[in-house]
């Protein structure tokens, strides 16, 4: 489903070179739950923007759904985003102008759906998160795990392959975050494809497989528990 | 996807109702104070006969010298001698010719109870009816052995003759004019090109139409005073006579040349002419002539008032000024959205998409403001009479192709100040959400 | 002042609305500069005196329809002095034009009979002894035509006269020395002086026009009445009669012969009438170029509020920081008051460049006079004022940003 080989990404300011990525490889099948962790400024970030085809990088390669994307023009990255792609963001990232109905609407509105379908779509996935009766709330009026559930039903109305989600619990307390959570993994016994980015290890803890990344590489350790154990160990040494 | 766009820019410029006012009312000033401007502009401007503009000609002939020419840039007198015209008359080297002048000329009611009149009255030939293409409602022009003969005929507009003959084909009937009766030969439908092209000199281009036309060769005979400007460069001496073969120049004179092959050989002739002039002594210098068509006649003569052209440059300064003031509104406007963008972008807008969005959001300022333009520019027409000269200010009138103009305007030159704030609209990095964080 | 870097450099983030405020004052200055120009010269125009006895004159047009010209000077005579029994009718005169009134003679003089160039242009008033009491205008020198010297002429063989009175600025044109009393001037292309034997203080020409500016208080009164079909009758009313005058005299002149046309438009006007007329385009102008300024001054401060309101609220969190390390709200304030001062510093050197090169272009487009670097000036210290007057609100709200901002997440 996803997959990136000798990838690099790299920032350039009038001064300096910084790898964002460096010689980056990473496979993800379809129907995995993949957790990506790492330390802050390891790159996951820049992992999943690239992943959500935000972002270009510089070098390497980069198939999602079989298609080399680098090659791309603007409107086929779009396209591909929009049909695709669901993203969750840790801040929701709700607009706020629009209202619970028309926010999920937008990723609909770019794939030029007509509105009888766009209406039962949006309602599924209102349904889906719980929400169909607050579709003519503002964003505003909502609780924070309420708007992160809008946001998912905005990542699932376009049935996406792929959900990306970015730290998607990190502005929520325990109790919403448990519930957001719960709600990813029920869309991925529903079929789809996660991959999360986070800090937390319990969260990483309940995926399928988890990836490491450290100064932009990837050590994978669903194939090497001992590193895995090893890093567990330096984390919990480390004074938070 | 146009009705959502148009959904959204509306939605959007609803939540900040003072900054959309404030875009709508500096773009509806500044397209309402260009069309009013060029409202007038137009109207001065307008070509009055587009279907023969290019045939018609003026000839001029330096009958003054360098001296004078020197203080005009070279150039000959912009009117012509009693001598020369009828010179040139005599010649027939165009189609057709005529010369013409305002001619002094009453109107006398046969009903004593009414007082006299004026009306603009010309004295020319009966080649200008044709020239001029100008529409008779009954009879016709007088005829060129009416010319020849110096007759009493006389062709009169008609609200002349809804005034005297309640609108009935006067044809064959008489009319007092300064006290002597004149044949009437045809009746005019009305007539009043704008500018008035055939006599610029003596009008500046706008005057009320003339209603009374009669034989040139008759009201020489007559000695009817020109009731436009007189020119000398010297004293022609005592007594009619010698006024009209003196150099005073008073006459306009017209030729209508098809091709520009006739125009050349026209120009030749102008200047073998003025050369004859100079070999038997009445000319001491080298022939000095010009041969204008209408637009370029026009042009010379500035018939645009100063003030038309001084206020369209403003207007169109303000528009600027305007339009650079919605750039810097939009650009915050658009700029205070960039999440909103980011995430769009995110979610599978393309660059396009934003562009569409974010023009059409302009274009529905712009349709506002060219509505409110719209008021402005009719109250401004209104106003034009501050300005100009009644007689222009009257050919400032909001027609159809003025309000769709208006429109226009308003909504292109929108869409146009859109561009920059609409390309940095489509420039922010759908990334750029998840980097913020 | 210390905070002068800390804004440039911060200035140099918002490249485009900096660009945009800036030149949008730029043009506004431009554009204010000219246009109040154009108000001034206009307004200078409308209020030159005409020499005349204004509030009490009024004039007739009027032509005789079917009379032999030779027979019109009788009939001319014979309606002033219809006209002089009238009551409430100071004075009147025949004359070929007046002052305002758009039309009539003008000519070179000159001050020797061998001189090729004229030494003067002037327009020339015909009419009688009447005249300087008509128009209300006062001699300075000399005398006024006795009655004897007046003659009648065909307009087409007008002679020359042997006596003239002429406006002061044309006796000090011909004459600067200030003698021109008493001596010959020669008019036209004639060989033949006529004396100066008075001079009025001031007669404007009956063009108001440019073209006319180089030579706009030279006047000749020659001591002939004009004959043929066509007149103008000026009437100086006693005062407070004028109203009374405008349908009396008309009528009078109609009871002495109905057989001639008063237009209707402009037959019968008050010398009010003729200066509105006259001065319409101009008082016009500046009507238009005033609206223009407060119009364009007004969006250029709306922009500015506008633009930089945005700017104060992207900038909340930033102040929040600033605040609450220890920034007064003065301090705050000054900040962008500052930065407004600079943009708008920029902006005007702009603009006063660009408003002298307006004035030029237009100068050599129009006949226009130079830009005096008063009105740039004006217009800078305008603009700038209008800046800081328009910033004042949005400077004001920031300055009034909580320090908790700094502490807010986006």
């Amino acid at each position: 489903m996803l997959k990136m080989t000798h990838l690099s990404k790299v920032y350039r300011t009038e001064v300096v070179e910084t790898y964002a990525l460096r010689d980056f490889n990473i496979n993800v099948n379809e129907g995995e739950f993949v957790a990506v962790t790492g330390p802050s400024g390891s790159g996951k970030t820049t992992f999943l923007t690239i992943a959500g085809l935000l972002e270009t990088f510089t070098g390497g390669q980069y198939h999602l759904d079989g298609v080399e994307v680098s090659n791309l023009n603007d409107n086929e990255r779009s396209r591909i985003r929009n049909e695709k792609i669901g993203f969750i963001f840790q801040a929701f990232n709700l607009i706020p102008d629009l209202n619970v109905f028309d926010n999920v609407e937008v990723p609909l509105r770019y794939r030029g759906m007509k509105a009888p379908e766009r209406k039962e779509r949006i309602m599924n996935a209102l349904d889906r998160v719980g929400l169909a009766s607050r579709a003519k709330h503002y964003p505003a009026e909502l609780s924070g795990g309420q708007q992160q559930r809008v946001a998912i039903a905005r990542a699932l109305a376009g049935s996406p392959r792929l959900l990306l989600a970015d730290e998607p619990t990190g502005n929520l307390d325990t109790q919403m975050a448990r519930g957001v959570m719960e709600l990813l993994e029920e869309i991925h016994r529903e079929g789809a494809t996660i991959v999360m980015v986070t800090h937390d290890p319990e969260l990483a803890a309940r995926a399928q497989r988890n990836v490491h990344i450290i100064d932009g590489q990837v050590v994978d350790l669903a194939e090497d528990p001992r590193f895995h154990h090893a890093v567990h160990q330096a984390r919990a040494n480390s004074p938070a | 996807m146009f009705a959502y766009y148009l959904q959204l820019g509306l939605r959007s410029l609803r939540k900040n109702p003072l900054l959309t006012a404030l875009m709508v009312m500096a773009i509806g000033c500044g397209v309402a104070a260009s069309m009013t401007t060029y409202s007038v502009f137009r109207a001065t401007s307008n070509n009055p006969i587009p279907q023969k503009s290019s045939v018609l000609y003026v000839p001029q002939i330096d009958n003054w010298g360098p001296e004078d020419a020197a203080d005009n840039k070279g150039e000959p007198p912009p009117a012509m001698t009693y001598t020369d015209a009828m010179n040139l008359i005599r010649d027939h080297r165009a189609r057709h010719q005529t010369v013409l002048y305002p001619a002094d000329l009453s109107v006398v009611p046969n009903d004593p109870s009414m007082l006299p009149f004026r009306e603009n009255s010309y004295a020319w030939y009966t080649d200008a009816f044709a020239m001029f293409d100008i529409p008779f409602l009954y009879g016709s022009a007088w005829t060129q052995d009416d010319d020849n003969a110096h007759a009493d005929v006389a062709v009169i507009g008609r609200e002349l003759n809804d005034k005297l003959f309640h609108g009935a084909n006067s044809v064959g009937r008489d009319i007092s004019l300064n006290g002597r009766q004149y044949r009437i030969t045809g009746v005019i439908d009305t007539w009043n090109p704008s500018p008035l092209f055939f006599d610029v000199v003596n009008t500046n281009g706008f005057d009320d139409a003339s209603e009374v036309f009669i034989p040139f060769t008759r009201a020489v005979d007559l000695k009817i005073p020109t009731n436009g400007n007189n020119n000398c460069n010297k004293d022609p001496g005592p007594g009619w006579d010698s006024w009209i073969h003196s150099e005073c120049i008073w006459l306009a004179y017209w030729a209508e040349l098809p091709s520009t092959a006739d125009a050349d050989s026209y120009r030749q002739y102008l200047t073998g002419y003025s050369a004859e002039q100079q070999r038997s002594g009445r000319f001491h210098w080298a022939p000095n002539t010009r041969l204008r068509n209408v637009t370029e006649w026009l042009d010379y003569q500035k018939v645009v008032p100063q003030e038309a052209k001084v206020s369209l440059l403003v207007s169109l300064g303000f528009l600027l000024i305007c339009l650079v003031n919605t750039v810097g509104l939009l650009l915050a406007k658009f700029m205070k959205r960039a999440p909103e963008i980011g995430v769009r972008r995110a979610l599978g807008a393309s660059r396009k998409e934003i562009y569409a969005q974010f023009l059409i959001e302009a274009g529905a300022i712009g349709l506002a403001g060219g509505l409110i333009g719209l008021l402005l520019t009719g109250l401004g027409v209104l106003g034009v009479t501050l300005v100009f000269e009644p007689d222009i200010a009257k050919l400032a009138t909001l027609d159809v192709k003025l309000v769709l103009l208006t429109l226009l305007v308003a909504v292109m030159a929108t869409v146009l100040a859109a561009f920059y704030p609409t390309w940095r609209a489509a420039q922010v990095q759908p990334a750029w959400q998840l980097k913020s964080n | 002042m210390m905070q002068i870097k800390p804004i440039l450099a911060a200035l140099k983030r918002h490249k485009a609305g900096t660009i945009l405020i800036a030149l949008q004052i730029a043009l506004t200055l431009a554009i204010v500069c000219n246009a109040l120009f154009i108000i001034h010269q206009r307004l200078d125009r409308v209020a030159r005196p005409t020499g005349l006895d204004e509030s009490n004159l009024m004039a007739i047009s009027t032509r005789y329809v079917g009379m032999d010209d030779k027979d019109t000077g009788a009939a001319i005579r014979g309606d002033l002095a219809a006209l002089r029994q009238l009551p409430g009718v100071e004075d009147v005169v025949s004359i070929n034009s007046y002052p305002l009134r758009g039309g009539g003679w003008s000519t070179g003089v000159r001050v020797n009979v061998d001189d090729k160039k004229p030494k003067g242009h002037t327009t020339l008033y015909f009419s009688d002894e009447h005249t300087l009491a008509t128009f209300g205008t006062r001699l300075v020198a000399g005398r006024n035509f006795q009655a004897d010297e007046i003659g009648e002429a065909d307009p087409k063989s007008v002679g020359d006269p042997a006596v003239v009175i002429i406006s002061k600025a044309l006796a000090d044109k011909l004459y600067p020395d200030g003698t021109a009393l008493g001596k010959p001037i020669y008019i036209g292309d004639t060989k033949k002086p006529s004396t100066v034997v008075g001079i009025v203080e001031r007669l404007q020409v009956p063009w108001n026009g440019n073209w006319s500016d180089t030579f706009f208080e030279n006047a000749i009164i020659e001591p002939f009445r004009l004959t043929g079909s066509f007149t103008n009758y000026l009437i100086r009313s006693k005062p407070g009669q004028l109203d009374a005058l405008l349908k009396a005299a008309p009528a009078a002149l109609y009871k002495v012969n109905r057989m001639r046309v008063i237009p209707s438009d402009r037959g019968v006007r008050t010398f009010a009438q003729v200066r509105e007329r006259a001065y319409r385009a101009d008082r016009g102008m500046a009507i238009l170029m005033g609206v223009v300024c407060l119009v364009l001054l007004a969006i250029t401060a709306a922009g500015i509020v506008g633009l930089t309101s945005f700017w104060v609220g992207q900038r909340r969190k930033q102040i929040g920081v600033r605040r609450a390390l220890g920034a007064t709200q003065h301090d705050i304030l000054s900040y962008f008051l500052t930065e407004n001062l600079l943009i708008g510093v920029g902006g005007v050197v702009v603009g006063a460049v660009l408003a002298i090169g307006m004035n030029l272009w237009l100068v050599t487009q129009f006949e226009m006079a130079r830009l005096s670097v008063l009105y740039v000036l004006v217009g800078v210290v305008a603009l700038l004022l209008l800046g800081q007057g328009a910033v004042l609100a949005p400077a004001l709200r920031a300055s009034r940003v909580s320090p908790v901002e700094a502490t807010r997440s986006v």
